[in-house]
């Protein structure tokens, strides 16, 4: 059977399950199965869909973030990118099999990976233009003359511009879906896969208009619909892709993380420099970033980068350059600063309800330089603001641009094949578990590296139905029902 | 440069022969102007005169035969099954997507050689748009539309009277006894189920004697109504629950018929939401909402008014005119809101009220009518006469928006005449041996519509919709046995020359004009999709309600008892439209197949080859 994955970035399981006007998706959650996802840790764009394509967590895929360290120095920070990651992917277990994918800005996916098939690169690609950003590279050729200068991002998207913000999102995914629909329909494919990013962009760009819970929401402001009414634009282009599917396809609607308010920014690194954990030689005279500090490393025992969530890494002797935490005090060390941000309170004086995750406890293998912790300030409803110079730890504006949500734990499913023996609504899903069940319910090999299991394993798959019934007699003679000459 | 507008108002099924008189009474002052100004004239019909098919050829400005739609009614000659023939509903393309409908009227519309030629074009309720023309600019369909029951229109009568039992295309809802009830609204079948059941959504009725009216709470909007005794409510809008996750939406229309000695009242049947029809009814998609959000809610439905609500008794005269009146008016907001911001290219409204209207209260006019009453003719006589003096009255309100840069036409589809005596076409194929029934059976002897009685190894030919007959053909059929040639030569002339003429014998006055062949009214890629033969009724005549779906009645010729007691499917030379423009016309008679390359004549676009007319101007 065919896979076709519609990834919804950052796609809010609470809005999409409870809106009523999204005909297709509550048509396709009515004949399939569908639910919460649990996303890995962190739940971030990158990695978190390669890890589902491959059904290995980030530690196993030695990606934490966007940025990683690539090595034990204090400035190595590098952007991941498509080589980052080449751990076996379900394409990957297609072309085992020789069978063709379409890889369509599937995260990281500049280059573009050399896959079986066509691959199209996500929203790292610098410049559509100049970049050679498909694979094969006559796929540019005639993206450009369908939709013309591809999009795969709205640059500067955390932005005050909301109304440019709203045009230029609708914009490029309207591209977007042009092309999709013609590589479903001119293109060979046994498995198609296309991320939305412009849900993720026009949820943090607009979440806190929407959510009557966000701190700077108020009511009847002129933004509101915007979130609901991309919904509906998905809905929409949900459908069309629909109708041009085999019935032999298992359909997947899926997010890598969900969406959900932004109480504000906590200033990690300023707490470590108040806690005396981060030394820096000169305070800055005004807001700055952690990579433009004049940092005593010397003094220094713990520093933090700033995002959704926090990563945080120790100076460790042996390890680091100039490391002070000796190594055989680093589990006791950890244990301390995990007890202080765990006990960490809110701008209120509430407790903040941190998440704190030892990588080695969550993640099954550990490569690359994995952060000491990882944090989730007040489970996510805080970001992380790792830029110093500010008069307090609780900050309302974000240190990269406007922007109103962080992600969630919890994404969303929908699966929808002919032959799952599974309907209604699942508890319990994982990403993990998806790549395992479509390549299960697809008559494919599960690879051995992928950690998740199938949700339809040892279950007996439906034999796929004889169709509708004929209409009766009376059902056709009906139809003539008040015409009136008859 | 100025831009050069056409305004097209569609009074369907308007009689020249009424309006003429009325003009020379000076009664449409109107009409009158409009004929000073340019031109009055009759205008010739199709082939039938039926309102999709007319209408149809206006748009495409073919005969029939280069649209596809020769009736209401077409027949599956696999099955010989009567289906409606202005769209098809289609099993979902996957698993995944829901039914789909496509329209069955084939050929190339003048709002498509328009939008294509980047003139602007707005087309409201034309028959056979439904679901509407992809490129065809901004268009509302029309007939053809269903309601939610898949049907042309299927209401409810509510009523305590435990003997009542549903008539013809209707459905009945046994109410409770007492003042406090709890029902019902019925809605689309629900696939899923087995047995096959109805989706429904509650209502709760109240009766407050005192008041004379009903208090009905609903689950939809509004949540709470209040209807007087003899009244229509407003548009309510409903849902209907197919699961947890899915509903649709639907409106209804209540009229409350009486409280004592039973209460009862009626749906109208459930129309589409405009601002989430089941299938696309606007294009582009949000159209049909965005007017509704304009205007307000309106009909949806292709056949809006309630005929068989009327027909079945259930609504009276003042009921059902009250309720034609309301759709006239809604077509009327519909029409000034594209009116008024109008200022390029063309603009069609249909008015389809002027023929349900006729179809329903012919026998007010008609004295030799079989339900002709002088008592309610002296009540409701004048009101046909009262619908084209509304007709005129919209026409003065047109006209303030006619500058010297708009062509107006003013134009019927056919004209009207008396539905006094159905001819059973079947039954007399039966009669002459060119068909045969099974186990000897006779024609009245549980033959209703259905081809199961029929034997059709000695059938040369078979009656279905509203004036055709088709041979049997091997080949063709499924199990055809006439051949073509001299076999099917003989069976034509057979029939040609027995119908031609055919003498009503308790009237003593012919029924039938003749026969004609579809070889002589036809040309063009869809000719193999009609019947063999057109049979051609003489006013007062037409075909059977039997036959019009492949049944028999006893008798040949019987009364036509409905109360639906005009039509109009007869011989198309007596019933030609009528033709209103602002510009005087050309010498010749006006066509319908000339209306398009006259449209985009005055708009200066080429016709397609396909048309087959010439511009009137």
């Amino acid at each position: 059977m065919k896979i076709c994955i519609l990834g919804l970035d950052c796609c809010a399981p609470d809005v999409i399950f409870n809106d009523e006007n999204l005909v297709n998706i509550r048509r396709l959650m009515d004949g399939g199965v569908y639910g919460k996802l649990e996303s890995v840790v962190p739940p971030i764009t990158v990695p978190a869909w390669m890890c589902m394509s491959t059904s290995q967590d980030p530690g196993s895929l030695g990606v934490y973030g966007f940025r990683n360290r690539s090595d034990y120095s204090y400035d190595k920070l590098a952007f991941a990118n498509s080589g980052s990651i080449r751990s076996f992917a379900m394409w990957d277990q297609l072309a085992l099999e020789g069978k063709k994918s379409i890889v369509m800005g599937v995260p990281p996916n500049f280059p573009p990976r050399r896959i079986n098939g066509i691959s199209i690169g996500c929203f790292l690609t610098p410049d559509t233009v100049k970049d050679e950003y498909t694979h094969p590279a006559d796929i540019k050729t005639k993206i450009t003359e369908l939709v013309g200068e591809y999009p795969v991002d709205v640059k500067n998207f955390r932005t005050d511009r909301k109304d440019w913000l709203r045009d230029e999102i609708f914009s490029m995914s309207r591209k977007q879906w042009e092309v999709i629909r013609w590589l479903i329909r001119e293109q060979e494919w046994d498995y198609f896969q296309f991320v939305d990013i412009g849900l993720d962009r026009v949820h943090h760009g607009f979440w806190n208009y929407f959510d009557k819970q966000h701190v700077q929401y108020e009511a009847g402001n002129p933004y509101e619909s915007v979130i609901p009414d991309y919904y509906k634009w998905l809905d929409d282009q949900i459908g069309s892709v629909i109708e041009m599917l085999d019935s032999d396809t298992v359909l997947l609607l899926v997010s890598d993380h969900g969406a959900q308010r932004l109480d504000g920014g906590f200033a990690v690194n300023e707490w470590l420099i108040k806690e005396g954990l981060l030394v820096l030689n000169e305070y800055p005279k005004e807001v700055v970033p952690f990579n433009k500090l004049n940092v005593n490393w010397a003094k220094t025992k713990v520093w933090s980068e700033g995002g959704y969530y926090a990563r945080v890494f120790f100076n460790v002797q042996g390890r680091e350059p100039q490391g002070v935490i000796p190594q055989d005090q680093y589990e006791s060390f950890r244990n301390e600063i995990k007890a202080k941000f765990e006990a960490l309170p809110d701008d209120k004086g509430q407790p903040m309800n941190s998440l704190v995750f030892k990588p080695n406890e969550i993640y099954r293998k550990m490569r690359n330089v994995a952060p000491d912790l990882i944090v989730h300030f007040g489970g996510l409803y805080w970001r992380s603001i790792g830029t110093v110079g500010y008069p307090s730890l609780y900050v309302q504006e974000n240190d990269t641009g406007p922007d109103a949500c962080n992600h969630a734990q919890y994404g969303m499913f929908i699966l929808s094949s002919p032959n799952c023996p599974l309907s209604g609504p699942y508890e319990g899903a994982r990403l993990l578990d998806i790549a395992p069940t479509l390549l299960d319910l697809a008559g494919y090999e599960i690879p051995d590296s992928m950690q998740g299991r199938s949700l339809v394993a040892g279950l007996e798959k439906k034999r796929p139905g004889a169709g509708e019934d004929q209409e009766s007699q009376k059902i056709i003679h009906d139809r003539l029902a008040g015409l009136g000459y008859v | 440069m100025n831009k050069k507008k056409v305004v097209v108002i569609g009074l369907d099924g308007l009689e020249p022969s009424i309006l003429e008189s009325m003009l020379d009474r000076a009664e449409l002052p109107n009409l009158a102007k409009l004929r000073d100004m340019g031109h009055y004239g009759r205008i010739q019909t199709t082939y039938p005169a039926q309102t999709p098919v007319a209408w149809s050829s206006f748009a495409t400005g073919t005969n029939p035969g280069g649209h596809g739609i020769f009736d209401f009614i077409r027949r599956d000659p696999k099955t010989y099954q009567p289906d409606l023939a202005l769209s098809e509903f289609l099993p979902p393309k996957n698993v995944l997507s829901p039914p789909r409908v496509v329209s069955l009227r084939k050929g190339v519309p003048i709002w498509r050689v328009l939008t294509q030629a980047g003139v602007p074009s707005t087309v409201l309720r034309c028959p056979c748009t439904f679901p509407p023309d992809a490129d065809g600019g901004k268009m509302l369909a029309g007939v053809g539309v269903p309601d939610l029951r898949g049907g042309q229109g299927t209401g409810t009568f509510y009523t305590q009277d435990t003997t009542a039992s549903a008539k013809e295309h209707e459905q009945v809802v046994h109410l409770q006894k007492g003042d406090d009830l709890k029902s019902h609204v019925i809605g689309p079948r629900n696939p899923r189920t087995r047995p096959i059941s109805d989706m429904t959504s509650e209502i709760r009725v109240r009766v407050d004697r005192s008041a004379h009216k009903l208090l009905i709470d609903t689950n939809g909007t509004p949540s709470h109504l209040e209807v007087a005794e003899k009244q229509w409510s407003p548009w309510v809008r409903l849902k209907f629950k197919l699961s947890v996750l899915q509903s649709f939406s639907g409106m209804v229309r209540f009229y409350v018929k009486a409280l004592s000695p039973h209460v009862e009242f009626y749906a109208s049947p459930v129309n589409f939401d405009p601002s989430a029809p089941l299938f696309p009814i606007s294009s582009p998609g949000t159209y049909a909402k965005e007017l509704s959000e304009k205007i307000g809610l309106f009909s949806t439905l292709g056949m809006a008014e309630d005929h068989d609500g009327h027909n079945n008794q259930r609504l009276d005269e003042d009921a059902y005119g009250a309720q034609c009146e309301a759709v006239f008016e809604e077509r009327e907001k519909m029409m000034w809101s594209e009116l008024e911001r109008f200022s390029e290219g063309f603009l069609f409204t249909l008015f389809d009220t002027p023929d349900r209207f006729q179809h329903m209260f012919w026998r007010f006019i008609d004295p030799q009518h079989p339900l002709y009453d002088p008592d309610l003719a002296a009540h409701y006589g004048d009101r046909i006469a009262s619908l084209y003096r509304r007709c005129d009255r919209l026409i003065g309100r047109v006209l303030e928006k006619v500058d010297e840069n708009t062509l107006l036409i003013v134009l019927s589809d056919h004209g009207f005449n008396s539905f006094r005596r159905a001819f059973d076409t079947n039954t007399w194929l039966w009669q002459q041996g060119l068909l045969a029934l099974k186990d000897g059976k006779k024609p009245g002897e549980n033959t209703d519509p259905g081809s199961e009685n029929v034997d059709w190894s000695k059938t040369h030919a078979y009656a279905v919709g509203l004036g055709g007959i088709y041979l049997n053909m091997r080949g063709r059929e499924e199990a055809g046995i006439v051949e073509e040639g001299a076999e099917a030569e003989r069976v034509r002339k057979a029939i040609e020359q027995g119908l031609a003429g055919v003498v009503d014998s308790d009237r003593q006055a012919p029924a039938i004009r003749g026969v004609s062949r579809r070889e002589q009214i036809y040309s063009g890629p869809y000719v193999d999709q009609s019947p063999d033969l057109l049979v051609n009724f003489i006013p007062g005549y037409r075909v059977s309600w039997q036959s019009a779906v492949g049944g028999f009645a006893e008798n040949l010729i019987s009364d036509n008892t409905r109360r639906w007691s005009g039509d109009h499917i007869i011989d198309p030379e007596s019933v030609p439209g009528m033709l209103f423009m602002n510009r005087p016309v050309r010498n010749g008679s006006a066509r319908m197949i000339d209306m398009a390359p006259t449209i985009l004549n005055y708009l200066q676009v080429s016709p397609p080859p396909s048309m087959e007319g010439a511009s009137l101007l």
